[in-house]
């Protein structure tokens, strides 16, 4: 664990689990561990890791080999790779995703029943309208 | 507080989508958790511009950035980004017809042809403004939160006013939704501009 009082400039690498409670610039590469940066975390680096949880601010690109999750009280400016990418409720992102996540879960969407064409309106009761097709 | 309204226009945008094929989204405002799920069903690269956040203003201030700089820094992507659908949820109510013009201009080198788009807007120029946040539930639900507080730079325009002011994007299909508004589905009209 990275306290609350300790800053880091520079790489941050390893073989066990982080959490960062204080401040890190630079890089954080954990490729095989997973990376949590707390409340009280503030992070302005690039991240590699297995799984990356963010409590607290990240100002960078993250790398999760597995899943990325963005929780209410995340912050995060910069680019997501991963399979999957969480935002909780209040989390605030600005920045791009990019996931994929395998050919099981995108045939099992592709296969799901359609919606249907004729469906319309809202849930207050009150219809939609189709108003024109230009083609 | 989340309220779900029925989506017509959803189901039909996806329906002209290869979604075996990896998709890139442009999301004009906040990133909302459920869409960000909905899309993590997909191989897609989701790029979220709020401008809500950070309306660009025309200013005759001398050394003000013009509008066409303002977005042109908003919408900066890496070399060679190309969207498959842009889900442009409200913002057009928050624009007059330059702010339009210039937003449209900066993400030309962006769209292709086959682009399409998703939308919300007003139906006339008298229809309140709702200050909601959308985001997708599934293909037929869109999720509609509360914004916070209303924008002073609301500025609807008449469904025909907004089809003149949209360059090179057409309106294909628009469905009438209580409270006078529209969604709407967009595809490129004349890919000639493109060029």
């Amino acid at each position: 664990m990275i306290g609350p009082s300790i800053v880091i400039k520079g790489t941050v690498s390893g073989d066990e689990d982080l959490l960062v409670q204080g401040r890190v610039e630079g890089k954080i590469e954990l490729n095989e561990h997973v990376v949590s940066v707390g409340e009280s975390g503030r992070v302005a680096a690039d991240i590699f890791a297995k799984a990356v949880n963010i409590d607290g601010e990240v100002t960078g690109d993250i790398t999760g080999n597995e899943k990325v999750v963005i929780s209410k009280s995340g912050n995060v400016r910069g680019n997501i790779v991963a399979p999957r990418v969480t935002l909780e409720d209040g989390a605030i992102f600005k920045g791009s995703i990019d996931m994929d996540p395998g050919d099981a879960a995108v045939k099992k969407v592709s296969l799901a029943p359609g919606v249907s064409s004729s469906s319309s309106g809202s849930d207050d009761g009150s219809p939609a309208f189709d108003l024109k097709s230009n083609g | 507080m989340t309220a779900k309204q029925t989506s017509k226009l959803l189901s039909s945008l996806f329906s002209r989508i290869d979604i075996e094929e990896r998709l890139t989204v442009l999301h004009i405002g906040p990133a909302l958790p459920e869409t960000v799920e909905y899309f993590s069903n997909f191989r897609c690269k989701l790029f979220f511009v709020d401008l809500f956040s950070e309306l660009p203003q025309s200013s005759d201030e001398e050394g003000a950035p013009s509008l066409e700089e303002q977005f042109a820094g908003l919408l900066d992507f890496p070399e060679g980004t190309k969207f498959d659908l842009c889900l442009f949820w409200d913002i057009f109510n928050f624009l007059d017809s330059i702010a339009i013009a210039a937003f449209l201009g900066e993400l030309r080198p962006y769209v292709t042809s086959s682009t399409l788009a998703h939308g919300f807007a007003a139906y006339k120029r008298s229809t309140p403004q709702t200050g909601h946040l959308y985001g997708i539930a599934d293909q037929g639900t869109v999720n509609i939160r509360p914004r916070g507080q209303l924008m002073s730079t609301y500025t609807p325009h008449a469904q025909n006013e907004l089809k003149s002011r949209l360059d090179y994007f057409g309106i294909s299909r628009s469905v009438l939704l209580p409270d006078s508004r529209l969604e709407l589905l967009f595809s490129i009209s004349q890919p000639g501009k493109l060029a």
